[in-house]
Protein backbone atom coordinates (compact mmCIF):
# COMPACT_ATOMS: atom_id res chain seq x y z
CA UNK A 1 0.00 0.00 0.00
CA UNK A 2 1.54 3.52 -0.88
CA UNK A 3 0.12 6.98 0.77
CA UNK A 4 0.62 10.23 -0.18
CA UNK A 5 2.14 12.66 2.09
CA UNK A 6 -1.22 14.05 2.61
CA UNK A 7 -2.63 10.13 3.63
CA UNK A 8 0.23 10.14 5.62
CA UNK A 9 0.20 13.12 7.78
CA UNK A 10 -3.08 12.53 8.03
CA UNK A 11 -2.42 9.03 9.47
CA UNK A 12 -0.07 10.77 12.08
CA UNK A 13 -2.53 13.03 12.80
CA UNK A 14 -5.24 10.21 13.54
CA UNK A 15 -2.38 7.94 15.47
CA UNK A 16 -1.50 10.90 17.75
CA UNK A 17 -5.40 12.06 18.28
CA UNK A 18 -6.11 8.69 19.85
CA UNK A 19 -2.79 8.39 21.78
CA UNK A 20 -1.87 11.87 22.83
CA UNK A 21 -3.26 13.51 25.39
CA UNK A 22 -2.56 17.16 26.15
CA UNK A 23 -2.70 19.19 28.89
CA UNK A 24 -0.99 21.53 31.76
CA UNK A 25 2.48 19.24 32.79
CA UNK A 26 2.52 18.69 36.44
CA UNK A 27 5.60 17.65 38.28
CA UNK A 28 4.77 14.42 40.19
CA UNK A 29 6.26 12.72 42.72
CA UNK A 30 8.12 9.95 40.70
CA UNK A 31 9.22 12.67 38.26
CA UNK A 32 11.02 14.49 41.18
CA UNK A 33 12.37 11.27 42.73
CA UNK A 34 13.64 10.34 38.91
CA UNK A 35 15.62 13.89 39.27
CA UNK A 36 17.16 13.28 42.51
CA UNK A 37 18.39 9.85 41.05
CA UNK A 38 20.50 11.98 38.36
CA UNK A 39 21.58 15.05 40.15
CA UNK A 40 25.03 13.94 41.57
CA UNK A 41 24.60 15.07 45.41
CA UNK A 42 21.78 12.34 45.69
CA UNK A 43 22.30 10.12 42.68
CA UNK A 44 25.78 9.20 44.32
CA UNK A 45 24.43 7.84 47.14
CA UNK A 46 20.83 6.12 45.34
CA UNK A 47 23.13 4.94 43.11
CA UNK A 48 25.89 3.30 45.69
CA UNK A 49 22.37 2.16 47.62
CA UNK A 50 21.57 0.38 44.26
CA UNK A 51 24.69 -1.22 43.66
CA UNK A 52 24.97 -2.41 47.34
CA UNK A 53 21.54 -4.23 47.50
CA UNK A 54 22.93 -5.64 43.79
CA UNK A 55 25.89 -7.01 45.86
CA UNK A 56 23.83 -8.06 48.51
CA UNK A 57 21.44 -9.81 47.13
CA UNK A 58 24.55 -11.50 44.46
CA UNK A 59 26.47 -12.59 47.61
CA UNK A 60 23.61 -14.15 49.41
CA UNK A 61 21.70 -15.95 46.30
CA UNK A 62 24.55 -17.57 45.35
CA UNK A 63 26.26 -18.70 48.87
CA UNK A 64 22.36 -20.02 48.97
CA UNK A 65 22.16 -21.90 45.96
CA UNK A 66 26.11 -22.97 46.12
CA UNK A 67 26.97 -23.57 49.38
CA UNK A 68 23.13 -24.83 50.38
CA UNK A 69 22.83 -27.42 47.71
CA UNK A 70 25.36 -27.41 45.08
CA UNK A 71 28.23 -28.37 47.42
CA UNK A 72 26.16 -31.17 48.98
CA UNK A 73 24.84 -32.66 45.52
CA UNK A 74 28.58 -32.45 44.50
CA UNK A 75 30.61 -33.54 47.23
CA UNK A 76 28.20 -35.87 49.50
CA UNK A 77 26.77 -37.61 46.33
CA UNK A 78 28.40 -36.94 42.63
CA UNK A 79 32.35 -37.06 43.50
CA UNK A 80 31.87 -40.39 45.87
CA UNK A 81 29.70 -42.46 43.42
CA UNK A 82 32.30 -41.64 40.57
CA UNK A 83 35.03 -42.48 42.75
CA UNK A 84 33.49 -45.51 43.76
CA UNK A 85 31.66 -46.42 40.39
CA UNK A 86 34.20 -45.20 37.32
CA UNK A 87 35.86 -47.66 35.22
CA UNK A 88 39.81 -48.19 36.17
CA UNK A 89 39.47 -46.47 39.76
CA UNK A 90 42.17 -44.62 41.15
CA UNK A 91 45.74 -45.21 39.82
CA UNK A 92 44.96 -45.02 35.94
CA UNK A 93 45.66 -42.02 34.02
CA UNK A 94 42.16 -41.96 32.26
CA UNK A 95 40.52 -41.89 35.81
CA UNK A 96 42.65 -39.23 37.32
CA UNK A 97 41.70 -37.05 33.93
CA UNK A 98 38.44 -37.54 34.50
CA UNK A 99 37.11 -38.04 38.12
CA UNK A 100 40.18 -36.94 40.73
CA UNK A 101 43.81 -37.02 40.56
CA UNK A 102 43.56 -37.58 44.27
CA UNK A 103 46.92 -36.35 46.28
CA UNK A 104 49.79 -37.88 47.92
CA UNK A 105 49.69 -37.24 51.42
CA UNK A 106 53.18 -38.29 53.17
CA UNK A 107 53.71 -40.55 50.48
CA UNK A 108 50.38 -42.47 50.14
CA UNK A 109 47.33 -41.70 47.28
CA UNK A 110 44.89 -39.97 49.26
CA UNK A 111 41.25 -39.05 47.16
CA UNK A 112 40.07 -35.68 47.17
CA UNK A 113 36.70 -34.63 49.00
CA UNK A 114 35.90 -31.80 47.23
CA UNK A 115 34.69 -31.12 43.81
CA UNK A 116 36.55 -27.74 43.77
CA UNK A 117 39.90 -29.57 44.35
CA UNK A 118 39.63 -32.87 42.10
CA UNK A 119 40.10 -31.43 39.01
CA UNK A 120 38.25 -33.97 36.53
CA UNK A 121 36.38 -33.13 33.48
CA UNK A 122 33.22 -34.92 34.99
CA UNK A 123 33.75 -33.40 38.25
CA UNK A 124 35.45 -30.19 38.71
CA UNK A 125 34.72 -29.44 35.02
CA UNK A 126 30.33 -30.21 35.88
CA UNK A 127 31.05 -28.10 39.33
CA UNK A 128 32.17 -24.88 38.30
CA UNK A 129 30.03 -23.72 36.06
CA UNK A 130 26.91 -25.72 37.12
CA UNK A 131 27.48 -25.28 40.79
CA UNK A 132 29.25 -22.18 41.00
CA UNK A 133 28.79 -19.94 38.11
CA UNK A 134 25.37 -21.03 36.71
CA UNK A 135 23.50 -19.61 40.40
CA UNK A 136 25.68 -16.38 40.59
CA UNK A 137 25.18 -15.67 36.74
CA UNK A 138 21.31 -16.65 37.39
CA UNK A 139 20.60 -14.17 39.78
CA UNK A 140 23.08 -11.13 38.20
CA UNK A 141 21.19 -11.59 34.82
CA UNK A 142 17.85 -10.83 37.06
CA UNK A 143 18.89 -7.77 39.07
CA UNK A 144 20.56 -6.67 35.67
CA UNK A 145 17.29 -7.05 33.76
CA UNK A 146 15.33 -5.46 36.93
CA UNK A 147 17.73 -2.26 36.33
CA UNK A 148 17.29 -1.86 32.88
CA UNK A 149 13.68 -2.52 32.91
CA UNK A 150 12.82 -0.17 35.77
CA UNK A 151 14.57 2.41 33.39
CA UNK A 152 17.26 2.97 35.86
CA UNK A 153 20.35 2.33 33.60
CA UNK A 154 20.12 5.39 31.22
CA UNK A 155 20.03 7.57 34.48
CA UNK A 156 23.27 5.71 35.91
CA UNK A 157 24.83 6.57 32.59
CA UNK A 158 23.75 10.48 33.03
CA UNK A 159 24.93 10.24 36.47
CA UNK A 160 28.59 8.40 35.80
CA UNK A 161 28.74 10.80 32.22
CA UNK A 162 31.00 13.31 33.88
CA UNK A 163 33.32 10.57 35.41
CA UNK A 164 33.14 8.76 31.90
CA UNK A 165 34.22 11.72 30.42
CA UNK A 166 37.05 12.38 32.14
CA UNK A 167 38.72 9.05 30.45
CA UNK A 168 37.56 10.31 27.05
CA UNK A 169 34.25 7.75 26.92
CA UNK A 170 30.39 9.30 27.96
CA UNK A 171 28.24 7.86 30.33
CA UNK A 172 26.00 4.98 28.04
CA UNK A 173 29.72 3.01 28.59
CA UNK A 174 28.50 2.06 31.47
CA UNK A 175 26.16 -0.20 29.54
CA UNK A 176 28.95 -2.42 28.20
CA UNK A 177 31.15 -1.90 31.56
CA UNK A 178 27.79 -3.24 33.38
CA UNK A 179 27.03 -5.82 30.84
CA UNK A 180 30.82 -7.00 31.17
CA UNK A 181 30.22 -7.66 34.77
CA UNK A 182 28.08 -10.68 33.65
CA UNK A 183 29.96 -11.99 30.47
CA UNK A 184 32.45 -9.87 28.37
CA UNK A 185 31.38 -11.27 25.59
CA UNK A 186 27.88 -9.42 25.04
CA UNK A 187 29.72 -6.04 26.51
CA UNK A 188 32.11 -5.62 23.65
CA UNK A 189 29.13 -6.15 21.67
CA UNK A 190 28.06 -3.25 23.08
CA UNK A 191 30.55 -0.85 22.34
CA UNK A 192 28.66 -0.70 19.00
CA UNK A 193 26.83 2.11 21.10
CA UNK A 194 29.63 4.36 21.36
CA UNK A 195 30.15 6.67 18.74
CA UNK A 196 33.94 6.91 17.52
CA UNK A 197 36.53 4.05 16.69
CA UNK A 198 38.94 6.13 19.32
CA UNK A 199 36.29 5.04 21.97
CA UNK A 200 35.54 1.59 20.78
CA UNK A 201 39.37 0.72 20.96
CA UNK A 202 39.46 2.12 24.46
CA UNK A 203 36.40 0.52 25.79
CA UNK A 204 36.87 -2.86 24.46
CA UNK A 205 40.71 -2.75 25.84
CA UNK A 206 39.15 -1.53 29.25
CA UNK A 207 36.87 -4.37 29.13
CA UNK A 208 39.31 -7.00 28.03
CA UNK A 209 41.50 -5.77 31.01
CA UNK A 210 39.71 -4.41 33.56
CA UNK A 211 36.38 -5.73 34.10
CA UNK A 212 35.88 -9.34 35.15
CA UNK A 213 32.93 -11.34 34.18
CA UNK A 214 30.02 -12.91 36.59
CA UNK A 215 31.69 -16.31 36.58
CA UNK A 216 34.80 -15.13 37.37
CA UNK A 217 33.10 -12.70 40.19
CA UNK A 218 31.38 -15.90 41.12
CA UNK A 219 33.84 -18.18 41.51
CA UNK A 220 36.13 -15.43 43.35
CA UNK A 221 33.06 -15.06 45.68
CA UNK A 222 33.26 -19.07 46.71
CA UNK A 223 36.84 -19.85 46.91
CA UNK A 224 38.83 -16.27 47.59
CA UNK A 225 35.46 -14.25 49.44
CA UNK A 226 38.27 -12.19 51.90
CA UNK A 227 40.31 -10.70 48.88
CA UNK A 228 37.47 -10.24 46.60
CA UNK A 229 37.33 -6.54 47.58
CA UNK A 230 41.00 -5.64 47.25
CA UNK A 231 41.05 -7.18 43.47
CA UNK A 232 37.94 -5.64 42.76
CA UNK A 233 39.52 -1.97 43.79
CA UNK A 234 42.84 -2.80 41.75
CA UNK A 235 40.64 -3.48 38.53
CA UNK A 236 38.36 -0.47 38.69
CA UNK A 237 40.97 1.87 39.87
CA UNK A 238 43.25 0.27 36.79
CA UNK A 239 39.75 1.13 34.83
CA UNK A 240 40.16 4.28 35.35
CA UNK A 241 44.31 5.17 35.76
CA UNK A 242 44.39 3.10 31.84
CA UNK A 243 41.07 5.02 30.47
CA UNK A 244 42.94 8.51 31.60
CA UNK A 245 46.31 7.51 29.87
CA UNK A 246 44.43 5.71 27.15
CA UNK A 247 42.22 9.00 26.25
CA UNK A 248 45.77 10.63 26.20
CA UNK A 249 47.67 8.42 23.84
CA UNK A 250 45.14 7.46 21.38
CA UNK A 251 44.38 10.14 18.78
CA UNK A 252 40.53 10.64 17.68
CA UNK A 253 37.64 12.51 19.18
CA UNK A 254 35.53 11.53 22.22
CA UNK A 255 32.26 13.24 21.13
CA UNK A 256 29.45 14.77 23.96
CA UNK A 257 25.93 13.06 23.24
CA UNK A 258 22.84 14.10 24.20
CA UNK A 259 21.09 11.40 26.27
CA UNK A 260 17.32 10.72 26.33
CA UNK A 261 16.16 9.44 30.13
CA UNK A 262 12.87 7.85 29.98
CA UNK A 263 10.45 8.07 33.10
CA UNK A 264 10.81 5.14 35.73
CA UNK A 265 8.78 1.69 34.44
CA UNK A 266 7.20 -0.96 36.71
CA UNK A 267 9.20 -3.97 35.55
CA UNK A 268 7.50 -6.66 33.27
CA UNK A 269 8.03 -10.11 34.31
CA UNK A 270 7.61 -11.56 31.11
CA UNK A 271 10.34 -9.56 29.80
CA UNK A 272 12.79 -9.60 32.93
CA UNK A 273 12.32 -13.87 32.21
CA UNK A 274 12.93 -13.66 28.64
CA UNK A 275 16.34 -11.81 28.63
CA UNK A 276 17.54 -13.98 32.08
CA UNK A 277 16.79 -17.25 29.72
CA UNK A 278 18.39 -15.56 26.30
CA UNK A 279 21.56 -14.96 28.79
CA UNK A 280 21.64 -17.86 30.87
CA UNK A 281 21.02 -20.40 28.07
CA UNK A 282 24.15 -18.28 25.88
CA UNK A 283 26.38 -19.00 28.77
CA UNK A 284 25.37 -23.18 29.99
CA UNK A 285 25.66 -23.64 25.63
CA UNK A 286 29.02 -21.78 25.82
CA UNK A 287 30.51 -22.23 29.50
CA UNK A 288 30.23 -25.82 30.10
CA UNK A 289 31.61 -27.78 27.43
CA UNK A 290 34.82 -24.98 27.23
CA UNK A 291 35.33 -25.37 30.99
CA UNK A 292 35.37 -29.25 30.97
CA UNK A 293 37.95 -28.86 27.77
CA UNK A 294 39.79 -26.59 29.76
CA UNK A 295 40.19 -28.92 32.52
CA UNK A 296 41.20 -31.88 30.58
CA UNK A 297 43.25 -29.31 28.31
CA UNK A 298 45.22 -28.76 31.47
CA UNK A 299 44.80 -31.83 33.27
CA UNK A 300 46.57 -33.14 29.40
CA UNK A 301 49.50 -30.59 29.46
CA UNK A 302 49.91 -31.82 33.27
CA UNK A 303 50.26 -35.65 32.97
CA UNK A 304 52.70 -34.29 29.33
CA UNK A 305 55.12 -32.41 31.91
CA UNK A 306 54.17 -29.45 29.96
CA UNK A 307 52.79 -27.14 32.50
CA UNK A 308 55.90 -27.77 34.59
CA UNK A 309 58.67 -26.83 31.41
CA UNK A 310 56.52 -23.69 30.97
CA UNK A 311 56.64 -23.12 34.95
CA UNK A 312 60.23 -23.34 34.95
CA UNK A 313 60.58 -21.37 31.53
CA UNK A 314 58.49 -18.09 32.89
CA UNK A 315 59.80 -18.78 36.29
CA UNK A 316 61.68 -15.36 35.98
CA UNK A 317 58.82 -13.35 34.76
CA UNK A 318 56.25 -14.59 37.50
CA UNK A 319 58.70 -14.81 40.17
CA UNK A 320 60.59 -11.79 39.67
CA UNK A 321 58.10 -9.14 37.73
CA UNK A 322 54.86 -10.22 39.08
CA UNK A 323 56.12 -11.48 42.59
CA UNK A 324 53.81 -14.66 42.10
CA UNK A 325 54.82 -18.54 42.17
CA UNK A 326 55.77 -20.17 38.98
CA UNK A 327 52.64 -22.85 39.37
CA UNK A 328 50.71 -19.79 38.48
CA UNK A 329 51.38 -20.93 34.26
CA UNK A 330 48.99 -23.58 34.20
CA UNK A 331 45.88 -21.40 36.00
CA UNK A 332 47.12 -18.66 33.38
CA UNK A 333 46.82 -21.13 30.38
CA UNK A 334 43.52 -22.31 31.30
CA UNK A 335 42.72 -18.84 31.81
CA UNK A 336 42.27 -18.41 27.96
CA UNK A 337 39.85 -20.99 27.85
CA UNK A 338 37.97 -19.51 31.10
CA UNK A 339 39.19 -17.29 33.80
CA UNK A 340 36.68 -18.76 36.23
CA UNK A 341 38.24 -22.02 35.68
CA UNK A 342 41.71 -20.35 36.23
CA UNK A 343 40.78 -18.71 39.54
CA UNK A 344 39.22 -21.81 40.91
CA UNK A 345 42.94 -23.79 40.07
CA UNK A 346 45.18 -20.95 41.51
CA UNK A 347 43.22 -21.85 44.83
CA UNK A 348 45.18 -24.88 44.94
CA UNK A 349 48.18 -23.69 44.71
CA UNK A 350 50.18 -22.87 48.04
CA UNK A 351 50.85 -19.05 48.33
CA UNK A 352 50.87 -15.71 50.79
CA UNK A 353 47.81 -13.72 50.81
CA UNK A 354 49.01 -10.87 48.72
CA UNK A 355 50.49 -13.32 46.02
CA UNK A 356 46.47 -14.54 45.81
CA UNK A 357 45.84 -10.78 45.09
CA UNK A 358 48.44 -10.60 42.68
CA UNK A 359 47.94 -13.78 41.03
CA UNK A 360 43.66 -13.58 40.73
CA UNK A 361 44.31 -9.76 39.18
CA UNK A 362 47.02 -11.21 36.89
CA UNK A 363 44.47 -13.78 35.26
CA UNK A 364 42.04 -10.97 35.41
CA UNK A 365 43.94 -8.47 32.94
CA UNK A 366 46.13 -10.83 31.25
CA UNK A 367 44.22 -11.91 28.67
CA UNK A 368 40.86 -12.13 27.35
CA UNK A 369 38.78 -15.38 26.97
CA UNK A 370 38.44 -17.47 24.09
CA UNK A 371 34.90 -16.20 23.80
CA UNK A 372 35.45 -12.52 24.46
CA UNK A 373 39.09 -12.91 22.21
CA UNK A 374 36.83 -14.18 18.98
CA UNK A 375 34.15 -11.35 19.66
CA UNK A 376 37.06 -8.53 19.85
CA UNK A 377 37.87 -9.97 16.74
CA UNK A 378 34.70 -9.58 15.15
CA UNK A 379 33.63 -6.50 16.00
CA UNK A 380 36.75 -4.51 15.99
CA UNK A 381 38.72 -5.55 13.30
CA UNK A 382 41.70 -3.40 13.35
CA UNK A 383 40.89 -2.09 16.53
CA UNK A 384 41.55 -5.79 17.81
CA UNK A 385 45.22 -5.36 17.22
CA UNK A 386 46.08 -1.96 18.56
CA UNK A 387 43.74 -3.17 21.78
CA UNK A 388 45.85 -6.46 22.69
CA UNK A 389 49.15 -4.68 21.78
CA UNK A 390 47.47 -2.13 24.77
CA UNK A 391 46.98 -5.36 26.66
CA UNK A 392 50.32 -6.53 26.51
CA UNK A 393 51.41 -3.20 27.80
CA UNK A 394 48.48 -2.60 30.50
CA UNK A 395 50.19 -6.44 31.98
CA UNK A 396 53.42 -6.00 32.31
CA UNK A 397 52.79 -2.44 33.79
CA UNK A 398 49.71 -3.42 35.86
CA UNK A 399 51.25 -6.61 36.98
CA UNK A 400 54.93 -5.66 37.73
CA UNK A 401 53.13 -2.32 39.99
CA UNK A 402 51.02 -4.43 42.32
CA UNK A 403 54.21 -6.12 43.24
CA UNK A 404 55.98 -2.97 43.55
CA UNK A 405 53.32 -2.14 46.08
CA UNK A 406 53.64 -5.09 48.34
CA UNK A 407 57.29 -4.44 47.93
CA UNK A 408 56.77 -1.14 49.29
CA UNK A 409 54.61 -2.11 52.03
CA UNK A 410 57.15 -4.46 53.07
CA UNK A 411 54.82 -8.00 52.22
CA UNK A 412 55.53 -10.80 50.07
CA UNK B 1 5.61 25.29 34.30
CA UNK B 2 4.08 24.52 37.53
CA UNK B 3 5.72 22.94 40.14
CA UNK B 4 2.87 20.75 42.74
CA UNK B 5 3.49 20.74 46.57
CA UNK B 6 2.86 17.60 47.65
CA UNK B 7 0.24 18.38 50.56
CA UNK B 8 -1.41 21.61 51.29
CA UNK B 9 -0.54 21.03 55.14
CA UNK B 10 1.74 18.63 56.92
CA UNK B 11 1.38 20.00 60.17
CA UNK B 12 4.05 19.39 63.30
CA UNK B 13 3.23 15.26 63.70
CA UNK B 14 5.43 14.72 59.91
CA UNK B 15 7.89 17.51 60.84
CA UNK B 16 9.26 16.03 63.95
CA UNK B 17 7.92 12.29 63.06
CA UNK B 18 10.61 12.47 59.89
CA UNK B 19 13.19 14.58 61.61
CA UNK B 20 13.92 11.43 64.42
CA UNK B 21 13.53 8.69 61.97
CA UNK B 22 15.97 10.35 59.95
CA UNK B 23 18.58 11.38 63.35
CA UNK B 24 18.10 7.68 64.25
CA UNK B 25 19.12 6.45 60.30
CA UNK B 26 21.85 8.74 60.70
CA UNK B 27 23.04 7.82 63.97
CA UNK B 28 22.97 4.24 63.12
CA UNK B 29 24.97 4.59 59.91
CA UNK B 30 27.53 6.59 61.36
CA UNK B 31 28.05 4.06 64.05
CA UNK B 32 28.55 1.35 61.64
CA UNK B 33 30.86 3.03 59.75
CA UNK B 34 32.89 4.16 62.72
CA UNK B 35 32.38 0.03 63.86
CA UNK B 36 33.36 -1.20 60.45
CA UNK B 37 36.66 0.78 60.84
CA UNK B 38 36.91 -0.13 64.00
CA UNK B 39 36.26 -3.80 63.06
CA UNK B 40 34.54 -4.72 65.73
CA UNK B 41 30.64 -5.30 65.79
CA UNK B 42 28.53 -4.03 68.88
CA UNK B 43 25.38 -6.12 70.33
CA UNK B 44 23.19 -4.85 72.82
CA UNK B 45 19.66 -6.48 73.61
CA UNK B 46 17.54 -6.86 70.58
CA UNK B 47 19.86 -4.64 68.36
CA UNK B 48 23.32 -5.50 66.31
CA UNK B 49 25.40 -3.16 64.88
CA UNK B 50 27.73 -5.39 61.88
CA UNK B 51 31.44 -4.39 61.91
CA UNK B 52 32.38 -6.16 58.60
CA UNK B 53 33.93 -3.67 55.33
CA UNK B 54 31.22 -4.41 53.51
CA UNK B 55 27.55 -4.58 55.92
CA UNK B 56 29.42 -2.10 58.31
CA UNK B 57 30.76 0.15 55.96
CA UNK B 58 28.81 0.33 52.29
CA UNK B 59 25.92 -0.40 54.37
CA UNK B 60 26.63 2.18 57.28
CA UNK B 61 26.98 4.54 54.52
CA UNK B 62 23.66 3.63 52.50
CA UNK B 63 22.50 4.33 56.00
CA UNK B 64 24.26 7.52 56.63
CA UNK B 65 22.91 8.52 53.29
CA UNK B 66 19.29 7.71 54.44
CA UNK B 67 19.45 9.82 57.49
CA UNK B 68 20.98 12.81 55.52
CA UNK B 69 17.94 12.57 53.09
CA UNK B 70 15.39 12.22 55.45
CA UNK B 71 16.77 15.33 57.29
CA UNK B 72 17.40 17.28 54.47
CA UNK B 73 13.52 17.12 53.27
CA UNK B 74 11.84 17.81 56.32
CA UNK B 75 11.88 21.87 55.45
CA UNK B 76 8.89 22.75 53.84
CA UNK B 77 7.39 19.41 53.58
CA UNK B 78 4.83 20.05 51.69
CA UNK B 79 7.05 21.54 48.61
CA UNK B 80 6.70 18.04 46.09
CA UNK B 81 11.10 17.87 45.84
CA UNK B 82 11.62 17.59 49.48
CA UNK B 83 8.66 14.86 50.15
CA UNK B 84 10.62 12.99 47.26
CA UNK B 85 14.19 13.80 48.99
CA UNK B 86 12.42 11.96 52.30
CA UNK B 87 11.02 9.13 50.10
CA UNK B 88 13.90 8.77 48.69
CA UNK B 89 15.36 8.30 52.44
CA UNK B 90 13.15 6.02 53.16
CA UNK B 91 14.00 3.82 49.86
CA UNK B 92 17.49 3.71 51.10
CA UNK B 93 16.49 2.57 54.20
CA UNK B 94 14.74 0.28 52.72
CA UNK B 95 17.49 -1.05 50.14
CA UNK B 96 19.53 -2.00 53.27
CA UNK B 97 16.92 -3.38 55.64
CA UNK B 98 15.34 -6.15 52.88
CA UNK B 99 19.02 -7.27 52.05
CA UNK B 100 19.23 -7.88 55.54
CA UNK B 101 16.00 -9.88 55.71
CA UNK B 102 17.07 -11.71 52.65
CA UNK B 103 20.13 -12.61 53.80
CA UNK B 104 18.75 -13.82 56.79
CA UNK B 105 15.82 -15.69 54.56
CA UNK B 106 18.94 -17.16 52.38
CA UNK B 107 20.85 -18.35 55.66
CA UNK B 108 17.72 -20.09 57.01
CA UNK B 109 16.42 -22.19 54.49
CA UNK B 110 19.64 -24.42 54.03
CA UNK B 111 19.97 -27.50 56.19
CA UNK B 112 23.56 -26.57 56.97
CA UNK B 113 27.04 -29.22 56.13
CA UNK B 114 25.44 -31.73 58.75
CA UNK B 115 21.74 -31.77 58.22
CA UNK B 116 19.75 -32.93 55.76
CA UNK B 117 19.10 -30.78 52.91
CA UNK B 118 16.61 -28.00 54.48
CA UNK B 119 16.39 -26.85 57.91
CA UNK B 120 14.05 -27.84 60.55
CA UNK B 121 10.97 -25.80 61.33
CA UNK B 122 12.71 -25.02 64.68
CA UNK B 123 15.94 -23.62 62.70
CA UNK B 124 14.20 -21.78 60.68
CA UNK B 125 12.88 -20.03 62.99
CA UNK B 126 15.32 -19.06 65.03
CA UNK B 127 17.57 -17.68 62.40
CA UNK B 128 14.87 -14.73 62.45
CA UNK B 129 15.29 -13.91 66.48
CA UNK B 130 16.99 -11.31 67.55
CA UNK B 131 18.97 -9.31 67.68
CA UNK B 132 18.47 -7.36 64.69
CA UNK B 133 20.58 -4.89 62.47
CA UNK B 134 19.31 -0.89 62.98
CA UNK B 135 18.08 -0.86 58.99
CA UNK B 136 15.70 -3.95 59.93
CA UNK B 137 14.09 -2.80 63.38
CA UNK B 138 13.63 0.94 61.77
CA UNK B 139 11.71 -0.46 59.02
CA UNK B 140 8.41 -0.58 60.28
CA UNK B 141 8.54 2.78 61.37
CA UNK B 142 10.10 4.20 57.68
CA UNK B 143 6.78 2.28 56.09
CA UNK B 144 5.05 4.97 57.35
CA UNK B 145 6.01 6.90 54.58
CA UNK B 146 3.77 4.61 52.54
CA UNK B 147 0.89 6.64 54.39
CA UNK B 148 2.46 10.20 53.12
CA UNK B 149 2.54 9.13 49.44
CA UNK B 150 -1.33 7.69 49.48
CA UNK B 151 -2.07 10.96 50.84
CA UNK B 152 -0.04 12.78 48.18
CA UNK B 153 -1.77 10.99 45.55
CA UNK B 154 -4.97 11.21 46.84
CA UNK B 155 -4.55 15.20 47.57
CA UNK B 156 -3.07 15.44 43.76
CA UNK B 157 -5.17 13.09 41.92
CA UNK B 158 -9.20 14.92 43.17
CA UNK B 159 -10.81 11.51 41.33
CA UNK B 160 -9.04 9.55 44.16
CA UNK B 161 -10.73 11.77 46.78
CA UNK B 162 -13.81 9.84 48.62
CA UNK B 163 -17.26 11.39 47.94
CA UNK B 164 -17.22 12.89 51.68
CA UNK B 165 -14.21 14.39 50.92
CA UNK B 166 -15.28 15.85 47.66
CA UNK B 167 -18.24 17.06 49.58
CA UNK B 168 -16.56 18.81 52.33
CA UNK B 169 -14.67 20.42 49.81
CA UNK B 170 -17.43 22.05 47.78
CA UNK B 171 -19.69 22.90 51.29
Amino acid sequence: MTLTPEERWQLVEDITGRTVSFGLYRHTLKDAIGDFTVKPATGIPFAIAVLYAFWSIFTAFAGFITDGFMVKIFDQHWLPWLQAAFPGGPGSWFYALMVDGGQVIDGVYTPNTSCLESFGVLTSGLFLPIGVVLPALFVFYIMLALLEDIGYMPRLAVLMDTFLHKIGLHGYAIVPTILSLGCNVPGVEATRILETRKQRFMMMTLLAVFIPCGAQIGIMQDVIPEYIGFVMLYLFAGYFIYGFLLNKLVPGKAPEILMDVPTYQRPLVGSIAKKVWMRTNSFLKEAIPLVMLGVLLVNFLYCLGIIDSLATLMAPVFEGWFGVPRETAGPLLAAFLRKDLAIAQLSAIEMSDYQMISAVVLVSIYFPCVATFLMMLREGGRVFFGSLAALLVVVFSYGGLLHLIWILMGVQ
Amino acid sequence: METPRAFQETGVVYGVYFSLLGTMFLSSGMAELILALAGSPFAAGPLVLPAGAFRGGWGGLVMTGAGVMCLAGIRDAGEIHQFAMVVMGCILEWIVAATDLFALLMASIPGGEEGGWLNTWEGFVNAFRPPYTPAVLLLPFSLVVIFFIHRYRIESDPSRKSLREQGSDQG
